[in-house]
């Protein structure tokens, strides 16, 4: 896959330190799923968050509770990893068992896809609004130009197939958008296929222009 | 400003690790000299070495004074990160505890070619930092990008490399701006969102915007920098 739109460094940052509202920590998510570029940045990013756990100056455990700690161990049992090669060597072989971006698009329920405009199909991702912000996945018809809109809040939005483009560029299965509420944009749907996007979006969306204006009162998000 | 003050450590009898980071980080750019000398025998041990081998000792032989020095090392840290996040001392104290369990019993899949033991302690650690109710979902979502094999053979001296990784982390955290500094620890330490650290310390979410991006982008060109 070759994706030339990553996620901002403080977006990937925030998925590492665990920030994230829930919408925009599945869109990264599934996005990281598809990028090895982006999984290696989160590691690194991790790796700072250990390094900052380890710097801290740290807060007194109770010693009796520390013993009972240590002593609740003999009756906890070893979780061992499916299908991990050997247990000896620091240095395992790998053969696991890989996830692709469709197990992590699987944890979440998703409602019906549902007219919102010609051939634009768009349906609800079941998880917890936080923040203002929701997912939902959009599907539009090979060559469909949407309306030229602005968000009243973040976007973020994750080409799973096919691809758009807009002023500020070309958008292929892997990229990922990240839009506020700056930024105007139009998209049109690449001739070849029609295109299906994961987006997570705060607040609603205002369409511009005469049209836009007009269509307003029908946009159901 | 209270969130970025010391919480007392509670007269704890803590004896921290022996650190060698901190000699070579204050003698500069001198990190890089080591690369591809693979293990150095005469070096003294890279904390994250000692407590991988510690996790490796719990793989290898349930060893339970490996498990315990791990314990003394960490759990007092997860405290204190949770705290900061605004839990109750001992809501903490009984994280921490679970989180120390959770080392235990998947001590089997931790890869040190992949993360240093603390990278690993805090992921365990920030998935405890959100309320229980997202907990689950959470976890899971991060259990799924573990799953996904690594894309290139990792290298025999890649776990040297991760030492070194983590020792030019510190390095680029020590080389930054204060109020940089201040932002990605208020981000990473206490789990706080853009919006609640603009409120926290005054300042719009712009600026604690640009703040993360310069301090991530000087980390990562830290990080990729060929020594």
């Amino acid at each position: 896959m070759n994706i030339s739109h990553h996620p901002s460094d403080p977006l990937l940052a925030d998925f590492a330190a665990n920030t994230l509202d829930e919408a925009n920590a599945f869109v990264v998510a599934a996005h990281l799923a598809m990028c090895p570029q982006c999984r290696q940045a989160v590691s690194q990013f991790e790796c700072l968050g250990g390094a900052l756990l380890d710097e801290l100056p740290g807060s007194g455990i109770d010693p009796v509770r520390r013993a009972h700690a240590l002593a609740s161990i003999d009756t906890e049992p070893a979780m061992v990893p499916p299908r991990v090669a050997s247990r000896v060597t620091p240095l395992r072989a790998q053969p696991r068992s890989s996830s692709t971006v469709d197990d992590v698009l699987a944890l979440y329920g998703t409602g019906p896809w549902r007219w919102t405009g010609p051939g634009v199909y768009w349906r609800p991702v079941d998880l917890p609004v936080e923040n203002g912000t929701r997912a939902f996945m959009l599907r539009a018809a090979p060559g469909t130009a949407l309306l030229n809109h602005r968000h009243s809040g973040t976007e973020l939005t994750l080409v799973l197939k096919g691809a758009f483009s807009h002023e500020l560029g070309h958008f292929a299965a892997g990229d990922v958008e990240e839009a506020d509420s700056e930024i105007a944009h139009s998209p049109v749907v690449d001739k070849e296929s029609e295109c299906i996007c994961l987006v997570a979006m705060q607040g609603d969306i205002r369409l511009q222009g005469w049209l836009g204006r007009l269509m307003q009162p029908f946009v159901r998000f | 400003m209270q969130v970025v003050t010391r919480l007392e450590p509670q007269g704890l009898a803590y004896i921290p690790f022996r650190r060698s980071v901190g000699a070579s980080l204050t003698s500069g750019p001198c990190v890089g000299a080591r690369r591809g000398t693979g293990k150095n025998d005469d070096e003294p041990l890279k904390p994250d070495i000692d407590h991988s081998a510690l996790v490796q000792r719990i793989v290898e032989c349930r060893d339970k004074e490996a498990f315990a020095q791990l314990f003394d090392h960490f759990a007092p840290r997860i405290k204190a990160m949770l705290m900061r996040t605004g839990t109750a001392a001992e809501v903490a104290e009984d994280l921490a505890q679970d989180a120390m369990l959770t080392l235990w019993r998947k001590a089997d899949f931790f890869d040190p070619s992949r993360a240093s033991v603390a990278a690993w302690v805090f992921t365990i650690a920030r998935n405890l930092r959100i309320d229980v109710a997202r907990r689950e979902r959470r976890a899971r979502l991060h259990a799924v990008l573990e799953n996904i094999e690594p894309e290139a053979q990792q290298q025999p001296d890649q776990i040297v490399s991760l030492a070194e990784r983590e020792q030019k982390v510190r390095l680029a955290m020590q080389q930054l701006p204060a109020e940089q500094a201040e932002v990605v620890k208020l981000s990473f330490v206490e789990g706080k969102a853009h919006g609640d650290i603009a409120t926290c310390l005054g300042i719009p979410l712009g600026t604690v915007k640009s703040r993360l991006r310069l301090a991530m982008g000087r980390l990562r060109q830290i990080l990729e920098e060929v020594a």
